[in-house]
């Protein structure tokens, strides 16, 4: 005869904060990967060499072989994990639509911007690490001359204003959906990643500049 | 002679299977030092005897004039026409149950947003009326008094887009309940029984992080604050509760 046990202490289901936690933590580790990247990538505007020997010495370590592909996997468990919050079904979108239509409240318009950006990146993003993490060394010469190629410029026009309103948005939306923005920091702090993301925004299209001008294709 | 005003309100009779949800306009002129609410009730007593809209205390304490106007949700009360375009939208809160025009039934909402809740400070100890109520540190009260100022309006709810998206979300209002009580030295609720409440995607771990709540509350409770600090605490307590799941003593 089956019998079963059930004494057990009543526990409070925890998986939505385990997976909440977890997007907040691979959050900001994308976000710190892709400010160190961009500072490393635009190593290249102080010549060549800056950038092969910093290139070089990822590799050497191995910290491109075996961090490239432990980002990428950090970058789709982020799709994941925050994709659990974008409104799949037409009835939750169109209420969402309407609402930030008939709001109009920046920070609501601003996550229809995250939404967005986070699907396009999902895509450009992986065709970028694709590219790179499979055509290793990385080299100034090589990348400008995927650049010089003239799609690929385009390719990157577009991608580098929609990763950096995505890093400066969900990096401000962390910090206020953690608590480290609080009511009296608010203004200050959105202000300062709107200069922030508008530099990081400048200094990518100046590196875009280097390489399609200035460095000499492989 | 004040300005002319033109008020396009949603009118719409749920309880009448003839009427349809449409805009219909109004002009009035405005007056000296007027409100929203005293445009409203000018209104039914001169054009419109059928127009619905709640009030009671005219004076941004009872919480029951919130409407949307030129989309945002706000009191109807302590708006004044002289900060609004000469013509002006009204639309009924979104969310809560229509009861006509731009009256909804946000007391069912609340009412069960508190049951869930649990509104109310949980304790052991036997109630004695005669006993003389324990003292409470002044700034502790007034920082708990700052919370309990929320009078129920519901405008955080209505500009919540969570909220807007699934019907089962908690809100910000219910949110700031939590953090009252969390506050409150007499409820004698663990981490773990808030958790149980609030740690979940209809709770804490489903807010977005917009903060249309805190842009929009009429009475400016720092609503920001208590979601970023309830999200902190429930997400450190699950991360303790998870190493000592896989560290066990």
């Amino acid at each position: 005869m089956f019998t079963q046990n059930v004494a057990q202490a009543k526990q409070p289901y925890r998986t939505d904060a385990y997976l909440d936690t977890f997007q907040m933590f691979s959050g900001v580790a994308l976000i710190l990967f892709m400010w160190s990247h961009m500072v490393l990538v635009a190593s290249v505007n102080l010549g060549s060499r800056v950038m092969n020997s910093i290139a070089h010495f990822l590799e050497a370590t191995y910290l491109a072989q075996i961090g490239g592909p432990m980002i990428a996997l950090i970058f789709l468990a982020h799709f994941v994990m925050a994709a659990r919050k974008i409104p799949f079904n037409y009835k939750e979108q169109k209420a969402m639509w309407t609402h930030s239509v008939r709001l109009n409240h920046l920070d609501t318009w601003l996550w229809i911007v995250q939404a967005v950006t986070g699907m396009i990146i999902l895509i450009m993003g992986s065709i970028h690490m694709w590219t790179v993490l499979t055509d290793l060394p990385i080299t100034a010469a090589k990348s400008a001359a995927r650049i010089q190629g003239g799609w690929w410029l385009v390719f990157y026009m577009m991608l580098l204003p929609v990763i950096e309103l995505h890093v400066g948005v969900g990096f401000y939306r962390l910090g206020v959906k953690w608590g480290w923005i609080t009511r009296s920091n608010r203004k200050s702090l959105k202000n300062f990643e709107n200069r922030l993301t508008i530099g990081f925004i400048t200094i990518g299209l100046i590196t875009l500049f280097t390489f399609y001008f200035i460095i000499k294709a492989a | 002679m004040g300005r002319q005003l033109k008020f396009n309100i949603f009118r719409y009779n749920p309880e009448d299977p003839k009427s349809v949800p449409h805009m219909e306009s109004f002009d009035l002129e405005e007056t000296e030092a007027m409100t929203l609410y005293i445009a409203l009730n000018r209104l039914r007593e001169e054009q419109d005897p059928s127009l619905q809209f709640d009030f009671m205390c005219r004076a941004g304490i009872c919480g029951s004039c919130a409407m949307m106007i030129n989309g945002r949700p706000d009191l109807a009360c302590h708006t004044k026409t002289k900060n609004l375009p000469d013509e002006i939208n009204l639309m009924p809160l979104p969310v809560f149950k229509l009861i006509g025009d731009l009256s909804v039934d946000s007391g069912t909402w609340f009412r069960a947003m508190n049951e869930k809740v649990q509104s109310w400070v949980h304790t052991d100890k036997p109630f004695d009326p005669n006993a003389e109520e324990e003292p409470m540190d002044n700034q502790l009260a007034e920082e708990i008094y700052e919370l309990e100022r929320c009078v129920e309006c519901g405008c955080c709810v209505a500009a919540c887009g969570k909220a807007n998206m699934r019907e089962d979300f908690m809100g910000a209002a219910a949110f700031n309940r939590i953090a009252r009580f969390m506050m409150d030295p007499r409820d004698e609720r663990t981490g773990t029984e808030y958790f149980e409440v609030v740690g979940n995607e209809e709770g804490i771990f489903g807010c977005l992080g917009l903060l249309g709540c805190e842009d929009v509350c009429p009475k400016e409770i720092p609503l920001q604050d208590q979601l970023g600090m309830l999200r902190r605490k429930m997400g450190w307590q699950s991360i303790r509760h998870l190493f000592s799941r896989l560290l066990p003593d």
